[in-house]
Formats: structure tokens, C-alpha cells, sequence
């Protein structure tokens, strides 16, 4: 299972970079989260593969999706000229990441102490925990992101509207 | 034994078996209910409806004999595809369609759970306490949207675009009121199983009586989803054709029908199971009482019933206007859906 969900998350991630055509691109990367939220399901955690699904593959590739076959671009323009500094500087930065993510996992104590559990001993994850966790532990991030979430709303409707 | 040449342990078959059950169900419940509306529409109507099909030119069983004629004719048409169609995604686009709604229905409990010699059986496909519960149902429904946009855009019609564009843009905003409503529910009964909801209301009574807002707007977000009148904005014979299926023809358009008719039958299981108390007996407190059978039969009867109900809304209402529609979808039921959690989570804190 977990070999069928990785080929599916790599397999399209990486038919959807290679991909010419925008719209099937956009199709690959819904595989993709399929795959993400079956990998969740895998490691028992089945409220993240659910909310996966609903925000990442319902909703938001979804208005991609709608706005790019609004503006009906069928086909990519070629590039006028190569940016070559832009390619290096972004080959440098995506291995920093890469680098950085996984130095973070290897050092990590509270996922290294998760890889130690026995498998039989993990119960799935359930929404009355998520809900309980964010609103006491992590209280304080939650009310940033929905500050944030908030005042990106406002930008749009002020950035759209002429006329407030 | 089958099941032992197989060698399927009990619950792989119990499992197979149930998959079985519920796909050729809904399979079999689909092309009866395309009768169900023509009649039902001729009813309404005050016309007689399809009446001239019949088996061996003689028998000719109320116009049931249409739909054998129907399914036949799908698949003896000529496969057409449009010259500058994108072929491999018109070619999955009914798939796409499909199976989503297919999938919906497997949280759907149908009956109470029982037990044969302390094993517990489940009558949904997926057994309770899996962590997803009612999350699931949301997110295939936001998959269904796929379908309806890949069928759209890959038929390089522009009919096709502007139906299979309206189609999406009124699912997705008509899905933040149903996921609110369902919210409500969450937040009323403790829990987000349709097992634990369903005994929530043996207990306390029908969401229906307890929750009438999240019930309207449930209900209303439920025909948006399922794009039925008074909501069909995918079609429009006098505007659009028929949006975002104008070039699908033969088998592929048979696909797109069905999973219309699915739809309505997964939206109605829904319905019952958060609404009208799923399997459960009205006027009768204990759920256990009553043999499996029965609860089965009676969560038949709410279905079927609810059915009709999607029938009974197309052949009355007027359409609407698409800004109508999207003002109702924003203006009126997001708010009502919001009015609706608040309140509920004020009633359980009081």
C-alpha cells in the first residue's frame, strides 16, 4: 500500500512538472494530494487525509483550475529569453530547503520518539483531538492563521473592488 | 463453500460482499429512477409519460420497458469523439464522473449493526470509529467537481466550458453551507461517526426537528451539489445545450446520466442518515428492538422517499437565475449555515 501511494504521489508530482499542457498539470497535482492523503491514512491519520482531500483537491485546485480555463491558456509561451542567474539561484534555494527539511527530521526528538512506538499502539487520529489540540495548545498560532486568513480577505476584496 | 476455495476469511467476504451489495444497488436503483422521473414528471404534469416501449412488442409494464430500451441504445450508439477534443481526458471525464459518486455512499450505514456469535457486524462499508466518519462524504463530494470541469474542458465546446464552469463555481460555494450544517451536526452530537450520529437521534430525536435551519440549507446545498433543478445551470436547452455534456454521446453520455441519478440517491442516503434519523424507527425509543431487516427497510423507505422528493422539487419549482443562484449561495444560506453553528454551539454550552 504504502509502495501503490508513493509511485502515485511521485509519479504525477513529477508528470505534472513535466507537463506542457496547464490543465492536465492541474489534474496531475489532484492525483498527487490523492496520493498525499492516502499516505496520511497509512500513517493513521485519517482526519488529515480527509482534510487533504476536502481543501487541497475540493477547493482550492478546484478555483485553479476555474480561473485557468478562464483565462483559457492552452498552450505555455515560450520563454522570451533564458534567465540562467534566475535557474541556478533557484536550484540553490530548492536544495536548501531539501537539505534544511531533512536535517530538521533527523534531529527532530518529537518525531524520532513517534518512529520508536510500536505500530499497534497508534489509535487514528480523531477530529475531537485536532479540535481540542489547536484550541489549547496551539491556540496562538490558530488565531494568527485565522488573522491572517482574514486580513488576506480583506486585500483581495480591496485590491477587486473599485469602489468600497 | 466459495468462500473457502477463495480462501477469503470471514470478514474479507463479509467485506466483499457488502461491496457488492451496495455498488450493484445503487447500479440497479439508477436506470428505475430515470422511469420514476419521466412518469413522475407526466404525473406532475397531467400527461401519460413514456408508455409505448415494450418487451416482445406486447408487454408493456407502464413504460418500465424504456429503460431497457435506453440502456440498449447507449450502448449500441456510434462512439463518437469531437475532431479537436483532448482524447484521453474526454475519455476518462465520464470515469471521473463516475466514480466519485459511487464512492459516496460507503459511509452510509443502512441498517443497525448486529452480532452472529460475538463477531459485530456493520452495515456500511466502512466499519465506525475509522477516524473519517462524515469528513469523508465532503471530500468525495469535492472530488465530483473533476468530473463535471474535465468533461467540460476537454469536449473544446464552448457551450461545454460556460455549463461545465457554472457546474463548478456553484459546487464548490455551495459547499461551504454544507459543510457548516454538518458542522452543527458535529457539534450537537459530540461526534462525527454516521454511526454515533445516527444513534444520537434514537435517543434525542431527529436533526430534522432539532436542527431545522442546518436541515434547510443541507438540503437546498444538497440539490446545488447534485446539480438539479431548481439549480441545473449545467444545462440550458435555450442557452447552453447541454452544458458540460453537449459532445459526450452513446455510452459516455449513459455514464453522465447515471451518475446524475447516483447522485441523487447518495445526496437522499445523506439526507436520511444525518436528518431523518438514518435506520431508525420513529416513535420508538430503543433501536435494538427491532429485527436488522426491518431497520434496513425502513432506511429503504426514507430513501426512496427522498428520492421522489428530488423528482417531486424538479417538476414544480421554476429555475432560477445563475446571480440568483449565487446570491442565494452567499448571501442567504452561507450566513443562515453560520447563524446555524452559532447557535447550536451556544445551546450545547448554555
Amino acid at each position: 500500500m504504502f509502495l501503490a501511494f508513493t509511485l502515485l504521489t511521485l509519479g504525477s508530482a513529477l508528470a505534472m512538472a513535466f507537463q506542457k499542457n496547464v490543465i492536465v498539470a492541474g489534474l496531475f497535482l489532484v492525483a498527487t494530494f490523492i496520493g498525499v492523503s492516502g499516505l496520511f491514512i497509512l500513517l493513521s491519520n485519517p482526519v488529515s487525509a480527509a482534510l487533504q482531500i476536502i481543501v487541497y483537491a475540493g477547493a482550492i485546485l478546484v478555483l485553479l483550475l476555474f480561473v485557468i480555463m478562464m483565462l483559457n491558456a492552452h498552450e505555455e509561451e515560450s520563454p522570451q529569453d533564458d534567465l540562467y542567474l534566475q535557474r541556478y539561484i533557484a536550484l540553490g534555494v530548492g536544495g536548501l530547503l531539501l537539505g534544511g527539511s531533512l536535517w530538521f527530521i533527523k534531529q527532530s526528538k518529537l518525531l524520532q520518539s513517534v518512529a520508536e512506538r510500536p505500530i499497534d499502539q497508534i489509535a487514528p487520529t480523531s477530529l475531537n483531538e485536532i479540535g481540542a489540540e489547536m484550541l489549547t495548545r496551539h491556540i496562538v498560532s490558530f488565531e494568527m492563521i485565522g488573522l491572517l486568513l482574514l486580513v488576506s480577505m480583506i486585500g483581495a476584496i480591496t485590491l477587486v473592488k473599485k469602489r468600497l | 463453500m466459495i468462500f473457502s476455495i477463495l480462501s477469503l476469511t470471514p470478514e474479507l467476504s463479509w467485506m466483499l460482499i457488502k461491496v457488492l451489495v451496495c455498488i450493484g444497488f445503487l447500479m440497479l436503483l439508477a436506470p428505475p429512477l430515470t422511469w420514476v422521473e419521466r412518469r413522475g414528471s407526466a404525473m406532475i404534469q397531467d400527461r401519460i409519460g413514456p408508455n409505448r416501449a415494450a418487451l416482445f412488442g406486447k408487454i408493456k409494464i407502464l413504460g418500465l420497458a424504456h429503460v431497457l430500451a435506453d440502456g440498449l441504445k447507449f450502448f449500441f450508439k456510434e462512439d463518437l469523439i469531437p475532431k479537436d477534443a483532448n482524447r484521453s481526458l474526454f475519455w476518462i471525464a465520464p470515469a471521473l464522473a463516475f466514480i466519485p459518486a459511487l464512492l459516496g455512499f460507503a459511509v452510509i450505514p443502512v441498517g443497525r449493526s448486529f452480532q452472529v456469535e460475538g463477531v459485530t457486524y456493520h452495515l456500511s462499508l466502512i466499519d465506525p470509529n475509522n477516524g473519517m466518519g462524515l469528513l469523508y462524504p465532503l471530500a468525495i463530494g469535492g472530488l465530483a467537481v473533476y468530473g463535471v470541469l474535465v468533461a467540460a474542458w476537454s469536449s473544446n465546446n464552448k457551450w461545454s466550458i460556460l455549463g461545465g464552469m457554472r457546474a463548478s463555481a456553484q459546487m464548490v460555494s455551495y459547499e461551504l453551507g454544507l459543510g457548516l450544517s454538518v458542522l452543527a451536526l458535529f457539534v450537537a452530537v459530540g461526534g462525527y461517526d454516521p454511526h454515533e450520529v445516527i444513534l444520537d437521534q434514537v435517543e434525542h430525536g431527529w436533526f430534522l426537528w432539532r436542527q431545522p435551519i442546518g436541515f434547510l440549507v443541507f438540503f437546498v446545498c444538497q440539490f446545488a451539489e447534485t446539480n438539479r433543478l431548481p439549480f441545473d445551470f449545467a444545462e440550458g436547452e435555450s442557452e447552453i445545450v447541454a452544458g458540460f455534456h453537449t459532445e459526450f454521446g452513446s455510452m459516455k453520455f449513459g455514464l453522465m446520466g447515471l451518475t446524475e441519478y447516483i447522485h441523487i440517491i447518495v445526496a437522499s442516503a445523506l439526507i436520511v442518515t444525518l436528518y431523518l434519523g438514518g435506520w431508525s424507527i420513529p416513535f420508538n425509543g430503543d433501536g435494538d428492538r427491532w429485527p436488522v431487516l426491518v431497520t434496513v427497510a425502513s432506511f429503504l423507505v426514507k430513501l426512496l422517499f427522498m428520492c421522489w422528493v428530488f423528482v417531486w422539487v424538479r417538476w414544480t419549482l421554476p429555475r432560477f437565475r445563475y446571480d440568483q443562484l449565487m446570491y442565494l449561495g452567499w448571501r442567504i444560506m452561507f450566513p443562515l449555515s453560520l447563524l446555524n453553528l452559532v447557535l447550536n454551539a451556544w445551546w450545547i454550552t448554555r
